[in-house]
């Protein structure tokens, strides 16, 4: 009856005791495995391991507003009719005179037409810039550099938004103005040159004293009677030679015109 | 800075990056020197050295364009009577004599 059967489940339940007691209180398991053939463990609280709340710890898990994954438990609403974040974007006031205007040719667009593109001149020769101030060229280099911004920005925004139609006109417009910039270079280049080589042969030139700093230059007009016309051209004309665009007109034989004027 | 000697005698021609051989080899990225280094590990910038860039005042009020009008034709100059031309120191000379030269 009741005995013969927990004596029949005890017997399935049969465990070395010192298997249980790794500690080794064997005395008791001894004790118990001669009184009678029942074997459980000591306690029935779980391993230290088995203590710990089986649970997931992110309450929010797959809770997203911009997937829009819906509520994670039921709800009175249905998923479409939870409202969505808000398109905010905000109004950043933009100052019209921003000096980042200037690497673009237009406020309403960031790209210009080929045929717009196409719209320019020349570079400047040598021989044009060799009349220009200092003052000209400084700023005419800086219109240089701003316009190859633009047209450089223009590129990236071209490729950018993959549009290859104004590849070859742009590359046009940036060769002359490189070649503009070339011929600054040029102009500077050389001036510096003469300069150094007019400074070492003023040093042997009778009518120029370095060396008075206040007016180094004396002409013989004012000093002596008049000399017998050297090489040089007397001081008070301009040379014939230089910087000339007409024939000097003692040179009745010069048929040639150069061409100034379109 | 200068690389160790023995990578500039036999393996000069290897193409290493920056990022090779952590140390004794020093390879530039073509920006220059800008100042002189410490004995300590430091770094001295001078100024003298470093790249300033002027951009000058008046750029909006400035007229002239990269560009010149293809109409109007490149000429040469005209530098007769000097020898080296645009470049002679000559031509210099007459031009400060005649134009700055009384200043």
């Amino acid at each position: 009856m009741a005995a013969s059967g927990s004596l029949r489940s005890s017997i399935c339940r049969i465990v070395h005791p010192t298997k249980i007691f790794p500690t080794g209180h064997t005395t008791i398991g001894i004790g118990l495995s001669t009184a009678s053939s029942q074997k459980c463990s000591f306690s029935s609280t779980p391993e230290y391991n088995n203590r710990r709340p089986r649970r997931d710890n992110n309450r929010l898990r797959g809770l997203s507003s911009i997937y829009r994954s819906g509520t994670r438990f039921r709800m009175n609403i249905d998923k479409e009719d939870v409202p969505a974040p808000t398109k905010y974007k905000p109004k950043v006031k933009v100052d019209p005179n921003h000096g980042l205007w200037d690497f673009f040719y237009s406020k309403d667009s960031s790209l210009i037409t080929p045929d717009e593109s196409t719209e320019h001149g020349r570079g400047w020769t040598v021989e044009e810039l060799r009349h220009k101030s200092w003052e000209d060229l400084h700023k005419l280099w800086w219109v240089c550099i701003k316009e190859q911004n633009r047209i450089f920005t223009l590129r990236k925004e071209r490729s950018r938004l993959k549009l290859p139609e104004g590849a070859e006109e742009g590359a046009a417009r940036l060769r002359e103005v490189r070649t503009t910039m070339r011929s600054i270079r040029h102009a500077l280049t050389e001036r510096w040159y003469a300069w150094e080589d007019a400074r070492k042969l003023a040093e042997t030139d009778p009518e120029i004293d370095l060396n008075n700093t206040q007016s180094p230059f004396t002409p013989k007009d004012y000093l002596e009677e008049e000399l017998p016309v050297e090489n040089t051209t007397p001081t008070g004309d301009k040379p014939a030679g230089f910087m000339a665009e007409e024939p000097a007109p003692s040179k009745p034989t010069e048929a040639q015109e150069p061409v100034t004027k379109p | 800075m200068q690389p160790t000697q023995a990578l500039l005698k036999r393996y000069r021609k290897l193409p290493l990056t920056t990022k090779d051989i952590k140390k004794g080899f020093y390879k530039g990225t073509r920006t220059g020197s800008m100042g002189s280094h410490t004995k300590y590990g430091g770094y001295i910038i001078d100024y003298n050295k470093v790249r300033t860039y002027v951009v000058p005042a008046g750029l909006d009020s400035f007229k002239l364009s990269p560009f010149v009008s293809a109409k109007i034709e490149p000429t040469r100059g005209r530098y007769e009577g000097y020898a080296l031309g645009p470049k002679s120191p000559e031509l210099y000379l007459d031009r400060w004599k005649a134009e700055n030269g009384m200043d």
